[in-house]
């Protein structure tokens, strides 16, 4: 697994790792989803194009997060395959295959800043994200 | 980490971590707590998250916690920091994602030995007219101009369509309109996601609860507000959706670079800020007051939901049911107020209340004259399936914490926690053996909110009435939850 819960007294919280910060960008949404035990997704699939930006590596995380949590609650989809087409410093461009959802167990407000450093390891890169919920 | 050691005890239930604790904090720490929730306290990161509080420029006085505090994001939950004016800061993780997230009281004339022959049916019109869930759409669809209105006047505007009575709004905190609000910096997101919710309860640790009256303490005073030993009585609890979400989320993302424009340097990049007089500051504190107004219509129309189901059930069975407003706080919000300090003089502050509830005692002239002699009425939910206290607001809290008292239980244990601890269904059957009927979209988060998983309301509670910080007037007990 590249993500794992870590414990939260009140909201929720996850450890996830990434080669680099495209793929822990991926790995970050994964570790939503599983958190808002979101079940199967429904048939119909669309394709949609992100730009998201920061002002450093942690704020490009947390409003990437936050980008694909206002798409998939507004319009009630889970956003399934990814391809970062474009990582340019702290800007992203990715295209994303979105399914119809039918329900969340858990519904997360947003992701925040508390305490968030994305750290190097040997094997690539490391941040812990505390989300409301 | 913090341990005890740090703590010096100024008094019985009142701990301080001294300024030279760490370089960084303006001011003292303050935990209004007993030893076993001081303990509980320094069993998660809720301490250190209480000392980064004490680094905001501009704080007074103490950074503050109150008995219920546990881990949050940035402030601790049950946190209360004043900043001085001008020159002081806002910050919106001071406030949160849930921007006036609140708890309103109804009561009615009715006992619960007459409603209860017709709870599960009131309980069942509950559930299917006030809709709840993840992302749960209400019936109305906002136009652009309706949903300018709610931001800018929040339960006043309900009073136009029939959903309000002027007592309902005499009986909300501000009068159910947060002053300050400019829809113009709430951004289109914002109001997206906040069209379709209004009259919508949401999830997580929301509800709506069916109580009964079990204990009185000041019986003249509950008669004031119609508070009965024996009677029914419905609590809310939600605050502003998607819209506070996004509000929150706009303004925290943005004043990552304000704080760096203003040379602000913070223990916790959740903690951001900017002068409350900057145009930044002003831009949130605008946008914050709309959506404090909205929560105030969400409360308002869900009220009003509330009173439709109760007719609906009742109406030709039993007599004088009707719901009548206690009164509506939020415990969620920064305002701006003008607190006495202990010199004697008194300034002009911006508290933030995060996970706290406004207490203002006797004689304060932002209450209606009828509660004015009175103080304010102060709510405290306890957990799922455990007592909730009504609380008079007490001279003794202006003093102590800027008019500021607990909010509820707080949290001791990981959601993730408590679902491995017991299942869903289980602590519903486990409830209605207690005599709780429970109606819930999701079993998964019916287990999150078990009643163990939070402190005991009542400690909590007893701790601010020992200290003076809002006084026992009535206890309630559940008899039908509704949850998202």
């Amino acid at each position: 697994m590249d993500f794992e819960e870590i414990e939260h007294t009140a909201d929720r919280a996850f450890r996830v790792q990434g080669r680099d910060l495209s793929e822990l960008l991926v790995n970050a949404v994964r570790a939503v989803h599983a958190l808002e035990g979101i079940r199967s997704a429904g048939e119909t699939s669309a394709t949609r194009e992100l730009e998201v930006e920061g002002i450093d590596s942690e704020s490009l995380l947390v409003n990437w997060l936050n980008e694909i949590l206002f798409l998939e609650q507004q319009h009630q989809v889970r956003c399934e395959k990814f391809q970062i087409r474009e990582l340019n410093g702290f800007h992203v461009r990715a295209r994303v295959e979105t399914r119809g959802c039918p329900g969340y167990q858990t519904g997360i407000k947003a992701v925040t800043f508390h305490n968030l450093k994305i750290c190097k390891t040997p094997v690539g890169m490391e941040a812990e994200v505390v989300v409301d919920v | 980490m913090v341990s005890k050691q740090n703590f010096v005890r100024a008094a019985d239930c009142i701990w301080e971590i001294p300024r030279t604790f760490r370089d960084d904090m303006r001011v003292p720490a303050r935990l209004y707590a007993d030893e076993e929730l001081l303990d509980a306290a320094l069993a998660d990161n809720s301490v250190p998250q209480l000392v980064n509080t004490a680094t905001l420029p501009g704080v007074i006085g103490h950074a503050i916690a109150m008995p219920d505090i546990h881990q949050g994001y940035g402030f601790p939950i049950g946190g209360v920091v004043a900043t001085r004016l001008p020159g002081g800061v806002i910050s919106p993780g001071g406030v949160g994602y849930d921007i006036n997230c609140g708890i309103r009281l109804l009561v009615s004339a009715a006992s619960v030995d007459e409603v209860n022959p017709y709870l599960k049916d009131i309980a069942s019109s509950l559930y299917a007219n006030c809709p709840s869930g993840v992302g749960a759409h209400g019936h109305l669809h906002l136009s652009n101009n309706e949903l300018d209105r709610v931001l800018h006047e929040g339960s006043r505007w309900m009073v136009e369509n029939g959903t309000a009575s002027r007592e309902d709004l005499d009986h909300t905190e501000e009068f159910g309109r947060i002053p300050g609000a400019d829809a113009s910096f709430v951004s289109d997101r914002a109001r997206e996601r906040g069209r379709d919710q209004l009259g919508t309860l949401g999830a997580g640790n929301h509800f709506i609860e069916v109580d009964k009256v079990v204990e009185v303490y000041d019986q003249a005073v509950a008669a004031r507000l119609g508070i009965f030993s024996g009677n029914v009585a419905v609590q809310i609890h939600c605050g502003s959706r998607g819209l506070g979400h996004q509000v929150c989320e706009n303004y925290v993302s943005r004043f990552q670079k304000t704080v760096q424009d203003y040379g602000i340097t913070l223990p916790d990049r959740e903690l951001v800020c900017a002068p409350f007089d900057s145009k930044e500051g002003q831009a949130y504190f605008h946008a914050m007051a709309c959506a404090a107004n909205f929560a105030f219509a969400n409360r308002q129309l869900l009220t009003h939901l509330i009173r439709k189901s109760f007719d609906q059930v009742l109406v030709g069975k039993i007599k004088n049911y009707e719901l009548r407003q206690v009164y509506d706080i939020a415990h969620n919000m920064a305002k701006i107020e003008e607190h006495q300090m202990n010199d004697g003089h008194s300034v002009r502050v911006c508290v933030h209340r995060k996970g706290a509830t406004r207490a203002f005692g006797p004689g304060s002239p932002v209450l209606p004259n009828d509660l004015r002699d009175l103080g304010q009425p102060v709510l405290i939910p306890g957990s799922m399936g455990t007592a909730s206290y009504v609380l008079m607001g007490t001279r003794e809290a202006m003093r102590q914490s800027f008019g500021s008292t607990c909010h509820g239980a707080g949290r001791v244990m990981s959601r993730a926690k408590a679902k491995k601890t017991i299942r869903g269904a289980e602590l519903r059957e486990q409830l209605h053996a207690r005599g709780i009927l429970v109606c819930t979209g999701s079993m998964s988060g019916l287990a999150e909110e078990a009643p163990h998983a939070y402190k005991d309301v009542s400690r909590v509670v007893d701790v601010v009435h020992k200290l003076g910080m809002g006084t026992k007037l009535a206890r309630l007990e559940p008899v039908a939850v509704i949850k998202g």
